[in-house]
């Protein structure tokens, strides 16, 4: 019989050899193609030396096409919880070195359990994926395993943060669990996401791609817009993940962390006052309108790179974490589109879920004309803004920076959508219409109608019209715009809004 | 050579497409002339093509955002370029709109003179 000290030893051997994944080999491949094991990568994202690991005996019980003989340690997947910055987070890693992080029916088992220990105790879940897809041996029960995440997804959403890593392929099923969740990050030439890939593509439509090409980092960053956040590589991506969750809350009914801040909130900042050119019909940046007005000029991009014309961004006001969302008038004239339109309904539905308030800061044109636009369904995209800012019951501060016309104006959270406070610059234009279409139906055949656009101009492309009904609650100078914003979240921070009770809302998808 | 049977209008045509390995830039202008009949009344389809064909290998198109009006040229073919560089302005949705080079490169042509109205998505320069 072995003794207490040949027992011990025995778990060391066995967890030493657990810890190997899928061997020496494999790891210096993984890494040969600079990618981390997943055992690093969940190292490197919490804080130092508080990972736990649970479940790293469980194995598979397929025996179908030799998979009986099949060692696979931790089943593909390193599971457990740890801190990051001192806060409690759940992770998964698949492990690509053992069977191709392959996911069968144990495997999920594995992630199932995390997800329901996130759920249960509030911490967000962060799911780092790098598998081959379903263990096809395991036939349905891989299926079954993908459907029972999807589901456990569902139930976290709006509950705690679930933020998925793309650190390698994600493909077929194996993309809809990242897909439920709140924010995916992929990392460039490493990851790829698809339903079906190219050869599958070649075979059917003839169309010959890349895997890169067709759901590479930037692919999913520009195009579809289904990925948020792009990393140079492993590193960089864990590091933008830690800034991530230092402005989220654990769950939606704790607030967000906040953070020791440095900056004055009585800042002013001058060079906001001549940052607008004279001629309204030239563009400026808006994200130097953010970087002047929050605090140490620190913000974090959500999709930096897809529908360009709409900036979303998480930054903070005396260290209060808050969602901005702002035209951008130097890409397609801060119009709002398709792509404009979703992305920021889904930024703003997310800041709602999680009790983070919102800051809107608009110079929009209108809705983006044309027949792509309406045959893309500009109605029912729009109609998602519309709903995301009614339905939202925490803070909402608007500031007009110059143009707010037609149902854009709506879109961007006028006071009608429920903001709580609207401020305009001096600068601001709110109407129904520009004023050269406007004074053209208006003083249509009058032979004087330039002299009576300027004064039309004059009278209606200004914040006053808009003040006059109290739509607008203060016309502010430029520079103000700091202490303004938070002066009134500090009034906000108790509000209290009543909806009426409902299964859920039918939100225009 | 493979057939295909294509409705256009109403008009049922018998088309063969044969497919070139080597050059396949050639291999769509080929399948043009068994449709020809069509071609008239096909035009809002095939309209696409002359602009995508602009543009070759190793050369970038500038595309316009979105639809509107070009009010100013600044850079001219055979001109060296920075990304970032503006090329043209166009004035849509209330705004003057600076068009900039995607890429470092040669502007090869501006397809666009100032006044012109443009379509989302037209060409409006090459830069190789």
């Amino acid at each position: 019989m072995a003794t207490v000290q040949e027992k011990i030893e025995d778990l060391k051997a066995r967890q030493e050899k657990i810890k190997l994944g899928g061997g020496q080999k494999r790891i210096d491949k993984q890494h040969a193609t600079g990618k981390l094991t997943a055992r690093e990568r969940v190292e490197k994202l919490l804080d130092p030396n508080t990972f736990v690991e649970l479940d790293q005996f469980v194995t598979h019980r397929c025996v179908n096409f030799d998979m009986a003989s099949v060692n696979a340690p931790a089943e593909g997947v390193v599971t457990g919880y740890g801190t990051i910055e001192g806060r409690l987070v759940y992770v998964f890693a698949q492990d690509f070195t053992v069977v191709g992080g392959s996911l069968g029916e144990m495997h999920a088992a594995k992630i199932v359990k995390v997800q329901q220990l996130a759920l249960k105790m509030g911490a967000p879940i962060i799911g780092i994926n790098d598998s081959g897809g379903a263990r096809i041996q395991e036939a349905v029960d891989a299926l079954s395993g993908y459907g029972k995440i999807f589901y456990n997804n569902t139930l976290a959403s709006g509950v705690i943060p679930q933020i998925s890593v793309i650190m390698g392929p994600c493909a077929g099923g194996a993309v809809y669990s990242p897909a439920l969740t709140d924010f995916i990050y992929m990392v460039k030439n490493t990851s790829q996401m698809f339903i079906t890939g190219p050869q599958v593509i070649k075979s059917v439509t003839a169309e010959e791609v890349t895997a890169e090409a067709l759901g590479g980092a930037m692919t999913h960053n520009t195009t579809s817009g289904v990925a948020h956040f792009v990393a140079e590589n492993d590193d960089d991506c864990l590091e933008q993940i830690r800034c991530l969750m230092s402005f989220l809350p654990g769950n939606n009914l704790e607030g967000s962390p906040v953070a020791l801040n440095t900056d004055d909130v009585n800042r002013m900042d001058d060079s906001l006052n001549t940052l607008l050119p004279d001629n309204p019909n030239q563009p400026y940046n808006m994200k130097d309108v953010i970087s002047s007005i929050v605090d140490n000029g620190d913000f974090y991009e959500v999709q930096p790179y897809f529908a360009q014309n709409i900036i979303t961004c998480f930054a903070r006001f005396d260290g209060q974490t808050v969602g901005i969302i702002a035209n951008q008038p130097s890409v397609m004239a801060g119009c709002l589109d398709v792509d404009a339109s979703d992305k920021s309904a889904r930024f703003i539905r997310f800041c709602d879920a999680f009790n983070i308030p919102l800051v809107n800061l608009v110079d929009v044109p209108g809705f983006l004309p044309g027949v792509s636009q309406e045959y893309g369904g500009i109605i029912r995209h729009g109609a998602k803004m519309l709903y995301a800012y009614s339905e939202a019951t925490v803070p909402k501060v608007t500031v007009i920076t110059r143009k707010a016309y037609g149902g854009s104006y709506l879109a961007m959270c006028s006071q009608d959508l429920g903001a709580d406070q609207v401020m305009a610059w001096p600068t601001s234009e709110i109407a129904v219409m520009g004023p050269a279409g406007a004074a053209n139906i208006i003083f249509r055949g009058d032979p004087d109608v330039k002299a009576k656009t300027e004064q039309y101009i004059a009278e209606f492309a200004t914040p006053y019209k808009a003040a006059e009904r109290g739509f607008v609650d203060q016309v502010i100078e430029p520079k103000e715009t700091r202490p303004r914003i938070i002066t009134a979240l500090s009034m906000l921070a108790s509000k209290r809004e009543q909806r009426p009770q409902k299964k859920h809302g039918n939100i225009p998808l | 050579m493979k057939k295909f049977n294509i409705t256009v209008n109403g008009t049922a045509y018998q088309v063969e497409v044969e497919e070139v390995k080597e050059a396949k830039a050639v291999a769509a202008p080929a399948a043009k002339p068994a449709a020809a009949p069509a071609a008239p009344k096909a035009a809002p389809v095939a309209a696409a093509a002359p602009a995508a064909a602009e543009v070759g290998a190793g050369e970038t198109g500038v595309p316009s955002p979105m639809p509107g009006k070009i009010v100013k040229v600044l850079a001219q073919a055979g001109q060296a370029v920075k990304k970032g560089d503006v090329l043209l302005i166009l004035e849509a949705m209330k705004m003057q709109n600076e068009i900039t080079a995607p890429v470092d490169g040669t502007v090869k042509s501006i397809n666009v003179a100032a006044d012109q109205s443009v379509k989302p998505n037209e060409v409006l320069a090459v830069i190789k």
